[in-house]
């Protein structure tokens, strides 16, 4: 049984309990959401260690970090290092996307090594394991393809990437388009690859009951998407992207029907103009079950600071209604992420979110900010670097160019606006 | 040659001059967007008349229309409709005559008619087979004859439902919709094409109806049969399948040289306007979009007029181009002459302040002598520009002038006057 079909059938659950009390909602709420799909809550049944986590409408905008080795680095030490490092800088999930070796390893590692949801994309196991074995992606072995999401979904795993709308029709209108970039998901070229050479259609599209099987059985949230999703802001909101995302309401129907989670995964590359209606459009076609983003990147030319790119998109994005958020680093485009990336990344997308939370109405975002304008005022150091998104780095900087004793900050030293004003008006000033 | 063959060839034809000439714009801009696709002028090659360009950077454009209900052979109202929409402001009029004989009912209308007229072809055909039998009775040939037949009239743009394939159908089904298909040509053909179990034949053959467009310029306006009948149903999955199929479709027509806009809804909330505006322009690549109100809800008919008014002026801001009437018999009845004045009136009006949004000269200059014509009051001005003359002078309080002595010399208006050094304004 999914959290999806005890809502309807009317339970609430502890996962939707505790999910209440994390938002500040009440748990009817969350079940009358779950009930209808526009809040998902991760948390596969059979894994132990999962702090249950709700992502959609009404909740906090969350934030997912990516690990997860690749083929020229990374050993797990490395790789426990940075969800250690986006743990503490608050994200809400990771997804372990190993494209290097001992994949199944690596994962199980991971799902020990931390109780948050933890998120996999199958198919790039099956692509990496079929070039070491037969030399080519092309060569996927399809009932190995479902065997690996079975096993990841045995092994705990709470939210899957499903590249199942993706089908020769998306393919022959991606064609007709002419893209600037095609496709740049890499699951949906590993399927576009294999569905070309064998001339069969998506495995994945074709047999999703099997699919819906699996993640009913575990209560795996599935992400569908995004395998068609623009590569540059060029190609955004094109026709072939458009195709896939039909695909994908009807597929998220099909999940919904099935009593399982569901949720969609979106771009990418939306210049910032488009980004409402990329969501008003996801949440149109797809049952308005939650949207989960990357970025999004509202513009291409800034390599090594897509962390601010895609803060920006993210924020817009989240405004308008998009409910989980996967982070950027600033390594994006240039490289795989080390921790100080991945701090980065995880920063600046829960404070595109936060800034979004105040504009969505969540409960206790817009307080934070109230809370800090009045430390501010208060001179309350301690306070603001208490209340800072990210302590340490308030601290650092404060400590740098500042007598330490010092009401004021360096930026205007004795002239601080705040202080003389409080003089004035003979508001309380707190030294700290 | 079309105007687009010849755009690209860089020649300015009399059309494009005419057009520059009205908008005020440069006639490099017009060539351009004609080349480009995002301008059309529907000028079918048989028959010269006003023309009036429709697309980027030009004015908001409005058409009207008119026709014979079915069963009906009053075709005189008609005309009577024709003059009245013209002579209140309408660019363009459509003729979507379901009743007594088409072709003379067109031609009456096409001979009085100084201005680009627009038709769906199918109505005929498909009025003229339940005629005789059944639509499901219809042929391929039977559409190509009355396309070929109104193209030789000199129709200047024509309605197809082109992109209504079996695929969108099926998305529709699947999507479950609370209106399925809301066109009245779109439904039959929706019909004929299940029953046969057939591709829609305007799609198998879009490169013949690309040859006759091409032949006498007439301007192919995609229809949207698939368009959303309630606001519930606006951007759904089957309204955004046709639209990837409008999409391929414009990019054919291009390639041919045809001249091409594109049909949109209906009915949509307000909050889905700006993003089917922006999709449409996206998969459409820019091709003008020609919107039939939208009405922004479901629950006024009598007052439709209102709401598709609130719905253009909102579309036209974000960029449609054209804007279909709606008079206040929507949803109701038979549009009468009065209905047809107030339904071109208030389009014309959300057209307006479409423009203002786009930014257009034009449309600000109207506004600031409307204002100047206000404050000193003068009612001469004001009756010459207002958009409805008519309403200006109907009643007698709206009369300004400064011999009021009701106040005596404790007067505010003349106080307020000296002020600011202007001369006192109306009481």
């Amino acid at each position: 049984m999914t959290q999806l079909i005890k809502a309807r059938s009317g339970e609430i659950t502890k996962n939707m309990r505790i999910v209440a009390e994390q938002e500040g909602v009440s748990p009817e709420y969350i079940r009358e959401m779950v009930a209808l799909g526009q809040i998902v809550i991760l948390g596969n049944k059979t894994r132990k260690n999962v702090k249950p986590c709700g992502v959609g409408k009404g909740l906090s905008t969350k934030v997912n970090a990516n690990i997860g080795n690749s083929p020229d680095c990374g050993g797990f030490e490395d790789e426990l290092i940075k969800l250690r490092t986006a743990e503490k800088a608050g994200a809400h999930a990771f997804m372990e996307l190993s494209s290097g070796a001992n994949i199944d390893q690596f994962r199980r590692q991971a799902l020990a090594a931390t109780e948050l949801p933890v998120g996999t994309v199958t198919i790039y196991q099956a692509g990496v394991e079929s070039i070491e074995k037969y030399g080519s992606v092309v060569e996927m072995d399809v009932e190995y393809m479902f065997e690996l999401i079975e096993r990841h979904a045995a092994d705990g795993v709470d939210f899957m990437a499903v590249h199942a709308a993706l089908n020769m029709d998306v393919i022959e209108r991606l064609k007709r388009q002419g893209r600037v970039t095609d496709i740049v998901s890499r699951g949906g070229s590993f399927l576009t690859g294999w569905m070309l050479h064998n001339n069969k259609e998506n495995p994945y599209y074709e047999q999703f009951d099997r699919i819906l099987e699996i993640a009913k059985k575990y209560d795996v949230v599935l992400s569908i998407g995004d395998a068609i999703r623009p590569g540059c802001i060029a190609d955004s909101m094109d026709r072939a992207q458009m195709q896939g995302l039909i695909l994908v309401g009807e597929l998220v129907q099909r999940a919904l029907e099935a009593g399982v989670q569901v949720m969609v995964e979106g771009p990418g590359h939306v210049p910032s103009d488009q980004i409402p209606a990329t969501v008003l459009l996801q949440k149109q076609l797809c049952h308005k079950v939650p949207y989960y983003m990357l970025g999004n990147l509202v513009t291409d030319i800034a390599p090594g600071y897509d962390h601010i790119t895609a803060a920006i998109g993210a924020h817009i994005a989240a405004a308008a209604g998009a409910d989980f958020i996967c982070y950027v680093t600033p390594a994006e485009h240039l490289r795989l992420p080390n921790a100080e990336d991945v701090h980065e990344g995880v920063i600046a997308t829960r404070l595109a979110c936060h800034a979004a939370d105040i504009v969505k109405k969540v409960p206790g975002a817009w307080e934070w900010d109230l809370k800090m304008a009045k430390a501010r005022k208060a001179l309350d150091w301690k306070q603001q670097i208490a209340l800072a998104i990210d302590p340490d780095r308030a601290a650092k900087v404060r400590s740098e160019r500042n007598d330490k004793d010092s009401e004021a900050c360096s930026m205007c030293g004795g002239h601080c606006a705040m202080k003389i004003v409080s003089q004035y008006l003979g508001t309380a000033v707190n030294n700290c | 040659m079309t105007q687009v063959k010849q755009a690209r060839l860089g020649n300015v034809t009399p059309e494009m001059s005419e057009v520059a000439k009205q908008e005020g714009v440069d006639e490099a801009v017009i060539l351009q967007g004609v080349a480009q696709g995002t301008i059309v002028i529907p000028a079918n090659v048989k028959r010269p008349h006003k023309n009036v360009g429709i697309g980027k950077g030009l004015t908001t454009k409005v058409s009207a229309s008119i026709g014979t209900a079915r069963g009906s052979t009053a075709y005189e109202a008609e005309l009577e409709k024709l003059a009245c929409a013209i002579q209140t402001g309408a660019h363009t009029i459509m003729d979507l005559s379901i009743g007594g004989d088409l072709d003379f009912t067109r031609r009456e209308i096409i001979s009085r008619c100084n201005s680009p007229i627009g038709t769906l072809p199918i109505y005929q055909t498909f009025t003229e087979i339940t005629d005789k039998s059944n639509a499901l009775d219809m042929t391929e040939e039977d559409f190509f004859k009355v396309m070929e037949k109104q193209a030789q009239d000199g129709v200047d743009f024509m309605g197809l439902h082109c992109a209504m394939t079996l695929k969108t159908l099926e998305v529709a089904k699947k999507q479950g919709r609370l209106h399925d298909v809301v066109s009245w040509g779109g439904s039959l053909l929706a019909g004929w094409m299940l029953y046969h179990g057939k591709e829609n034949p305007l799609y198998t053959n879009y490169d013949r109806i690309l040859d006759i467009a091409q032949r006498y310029d007439i301007t192919v306006s995609l229809a949207d049969g698939l368009r959303p009948g309630c606001i519930f149903d606006s951007l759904d999955r089957a309204q955004v399948q046709e639209m990837i199929f409008l999409g391929e479709l414009v990019d054919r027509a291009r390639e041919a040289e045809v001249q091409i806009q594109i049909k949109g809804p209906g009915h949509a909330p307000l909050s889905h306007l700006k993003t089917t505006v922006k999709l449409m322009k996206q998969v459409c690549k820019e091709a003008p979009y020609f919107i039939f109100g939208p009405v922004v809800s479901d629950i006024a008919p009598g007052y439709d007029h209102i709401t598709a008014a609130i719905g253009a002026a909102i579309s036209a801001s974000f960029g449609v181009d054209f804007i279909c009437y709606v008079t206040p018999a929507e949803h109701v009845g038979f549009p009468s002459l009065e209905d047809v004045r107030t339904g071109v009136i208030t389009s014309l009006l959300a057209a307006h302040i479409g423009d203002l949004e786009k930014g257009h000269k034009k449309a600000w200059d109207w506004e600031l002598a409307m204002d100047k014509a206000r404050n000193p009051w003068d009612e001469a001005t004001q009756k010459q520009i207002a958009l409805d003359p008519t309403k200006l002078g109907a009643s007698s309080n709206m009369e300004g002038s400064y011999q009021c002595t009701k106040c005596g010399a404790k007067c505010a208006k003349k106080v307020l006057a000296e002020y600011f050094g202007k001369p006192i304004s109306y009481c």
